[in-house]
């Protein structure tokens, strides 16, 4: 299932539009197998024409798209699974005999599907809710419901759109752990949001897309170096003037009981330090930090606008 | 094709299970049987006793006819009032007007208690008066007036306090009808009863030609024609919104985006389609027999109370055709219904698009009328080929006067190719449509969907 040299996800420079609408242009990326790969971009990017172009319910106007090295098509459905940002479940169905159902579609016979419903049912503590009807749940549980669905036949690839929306805190981190173990079956999985933290926390690789076309893509470490931006974190007194100097500073952002300082293009941090104790500020915080993904996604999108 | 069976498996036994199905399925023969059958019978009930009516004689010679033919019958067969449940048949042999009406008053239970009116010597307007009074009293339900120049002038007159039941005014004005006939007759020298004998009428017998011979019918085959049209329409009427909701459901629930990423579209879609149609099939096949059995058991009850009702003889080919042009007919208007689910946002808009298709299957219910009058008609033949009509329409045909095999074989080809058409078309459609959300889809838009997809 992981093996590594075919990557579990390939589009080569796929193009979908609607009448004169772009949606999605030349989009290359390629997703290795056994990784979280964060599909990411503001509302309208494209994220979700690209995904149902991946689980084949459109099909591109240009391009490839290879599942586990073959064309996409319909024998290899089963292998994904898929939970969209709009969930759908029959509200007038039990959620048992739901579960069922999305779970034969996917090739399971009822038996395996009945199993494997209990298993997951019983892993997100909704057990006792299997003969209820849907629309007797609240959304957090409607949510793990439709959850179920997308997981409960083993697929290699799994699709989340917003996996977390509707969800509290405590059930937030018991989505994590389950995701954490299907990662560790070294089942891939995208996950496509809006909510940087939760990508910055989750991901492996990322990818970013705006406007239709894809802006960077790799792993969330190279991005984060690769992005040219240094910030210090600094908690001083006395700092009055130092960071005043353009040619050493470039910008200042206030956060709480510190400041995060931008670095001028060349500039040393070791010289912004050396200055500050020449000054005689009283420095009891001074830390480079990288740039969170939030403040790349702002950046690199706010640029476009 | 797994899969197709596990659509069809849901389609078919989510609804079967529900409520609304097992409701539906004892109600609707309930409210067939009342609304065939109700009307009639409180129509025909005249509740309290007899009506009393004073008969107030000018001519000083027709009160005794008027009277005999006013009671006449009752009492002789002593079945008056106890027949309250025949609803008005045709009668047996030889009924002309007048004693048609008869007839009818026996069925409908009318009895009447005749009394004179001496004058005593009082003026006219002091006996209406009085007699005026009786009636407000609730003493006599009506009286009538048989002014001294009747015979010349053909008028009498009747008061009551309530004009409204026209049935009982028939009555009176066929009885004094009559017994003024009678008098005159008696006048002129007339023998009355053999006047009756000779201008007895003449019964014409409906006789049906078929392949196989001669049968008679009593009605029977306008009933069936008429029954199975509205059977029909009433079928495609319930399952097309039974399919447009599940359709829209689908749609403004999102399922269908879920659903997409496990089967295609076009499976998902004939998927609903069959399996709707088999719920449907399911209960018209357990209304087929309620109504089979109660059309056995009338009849048999009709013939038994004396009544001259036949069922009309249907041959075998007959019900084969039905289910085909029923089966037809039935995706035929159950893909337009998809079509409609698809290209809409709610349920509200869906009634409205809804519309047009709804009112060209009530147009074919009005279509049974012409075709039933001139089964062999231009006219007739093109409704019966024309695919959203025929599936009423033929079948009225075939049961009025089979036409050729080949008409019928040409009707249903052009049935079958309208729904695979219309498949094809609403597949497309079906594909774009049900991932559009927020606005519904504008007629061009669906075609440009189609030329796309």
């Amino acid at each position: 299932m992981s093996d590594t040299s075919t990557p579990a996800l390939r589009l080569e420079n796929v193009s979908k539009s609607f009448d004169e609408f772009a949606a999605v242009s030349g989009l290359s990326l390629t997703v290795r197998p056994g990784r979280v790969y964060g599909l990411l971009g503001p509302n309208g990017a494209g994220k979700t024409t690209t995904i149902r172009m991946i689980v084949n319910i459109i099909a591109p106007d240009s391009g490839k798209i290879e599942l586990f090295g073959r064309p996409m098509g319909e024998d290899l459905m089963d292998k994904i699974g898929y939970l969209p940002e709009e969930r759908g479940l029959y509200k007038k169905m039990r959620v048992g005999d739901q579960l069922r159902y999305f779970a034969r579609l996917k090739g399971m016979t009822t038996r395996a599907a009945d199993a494997a419903a209990d298993r997951w049912l019983s892993r997100l503590k909704l057990s006792e809710w299997k003969l209820k009807k849907t629309d007797e749940l609240s959304k957090g549980m409607q949510q793990k419901v439709q959850f179920v669905a997308t997981v409960m036949h083993d697929p290699d690839l799994l699709i989340l759109d917003e996996v977390f929306s509707g969800l509290d805190p405590v059930n937030r981190e018991l989505m994590i752990e389950v995701l954490q173990e299907i990662k560790d079956e070294g089942r891939t999985i995208i996950f496509s949001t809006h909510q940087m933290e939760q990508a910055e926390r989750l991901c492996d690789d990322i990818c970013l897309i705006n406007k239709s076309r894809k802006i960077l893509e790799g792993s969330l470490r190279e991005v984060k170096q690769g992005f040219g931006r240094r910030a210090i974190a600094l908690r001083a007194e006395g700092v009055d003037g130092v960071l005043d100097d353009a040619a050493l500073v470039a910008g200042v952002k206030p956060y709480g009981d510190f400041q995060e300082v931008l670095l001028a293009e060349g500039a040393d941090a070791q010289e912004l330090l050396r200055r500050l104790v020449a000054k005689g500020a009283r420095v009891s915080r001074f830390e480079s930090v990288e740039p969170s993904l939030h403040d790349i996604f702002i950046r690199q999108v706010g640029e476009a606008e | 094709m797994n899969k197709l069976l596990v659509i069809i498996g849901r389609e078919y036994s989510s609804r079967v299970k529900t409520k609304f199905f097992l409701i539906s399925t004892i109600l609707m023969p309930l409210f067939i049987a009342m609304t065939g059958v109700l009307p009639g019978l409180l129509f025909s009930m005249k509740t309290g006793g007899a009506t009393r009516l004073a008969v107030y004689d000018e001519t000083g010679k027709l009160y005794e006819p008027v009277r005999q033919s006013l009671t006449a019958g009752q009492g002789r067969d002593g079945r008056g009032g106890a027949k309250a449940g025949g609803v008005p048949m045709r009668g047996p042999a030889g009924a002309d007007r007048d004693e048609q009406m008869r007839e009818m008053g026996k069925a409908l239970g009318a009895r009447y208690e005749v009394e004179g009116v001496q004058a005593d010597g009082r003026a006219r307007a002091e006996i209406l008066e009085a007699l005026n009074n009786r009636v407000r009293k609730d003493e006599i339900d009506g009286y009538v007036v048989l002014p001294s120049d009747i015979f010349e002038s053909n008028r009498a007159e009747y008061y009551s306090s309530n004009t409204g039941d026209f049935i009982t005014s028939e009555q009176i004005e066929s009885g004094v009808s009559r017994g003024v006939t009678e008098q005159r007759m008696r006048d002129a020298n007339i023998d009355g009863e053999r006047v009756r004998e000779l201008s007895k009428r003449v019964e014409v017998e409906a006789q049906k030609v078929r392949e196989g011979g001669v049968e008679r019918d009593t009605g029977g085959s306008f009933g069936l024609a008429m029954g199975i049209g509205i059977f029909i329409y009433a079928a495609l009427l319930l399952y097309g919104q039974v399919i447009l909701q599940s359709v829209v459901e689908e749609k403004t629930t999102r399922i269908s985006e879920v659903l997409f990423s496990s089967v295609n579209s076009f499976q998902l879609m004939l998927g609903k389609l069959i399996g709707v149609s088999l719920v449907g099939l399911t209960q018209i096949a357990i209304w087929g027999t309620f109504l089979g059995v109660f059309a056995a058991y009338g009849a048999a009850m009709l013939a038994a109370s004396g009544v001259d009702f036949a069922l009309p003889a249907v041959p075998v080919s007959f019900f084969i055709y039905a289910a085909l042009f029923f089966v037809v007919g039935f995706l035929m208007y159950a893909t337009i219904f998809v079509l409609v689910g698809a290209m809409v946002t709610s349920e509200k808009e869906a009634g409205q698009m809804a519309m047009p298709v709804i009112f060209m299957s009530v147009i074919s219910v009005y279509l049974i009328f012409p075709v039933i009058r001139s089964p062999n008609s231009s006219f007739a033949f093109w409704i019966s080929i024309a695919p959203f009509f025929s599936p009423v329409t033929m079948l009225v045909r075939i049961v009025t006067e089979t036409p050729p095999f080949w008409q019928i074989a040409l009707s249903l080809a052009v049935g079958v190719a309208t729904t695979l058409g219309l498949t094809w078309v609403a597949a497309r459609v079906y594909r774009t449509g049900m991932l559009m959300y927020g606005k519904s889809a504008t007629i061009p838009e669906m075609l440009r969907w189609v030329r796309r997809a």
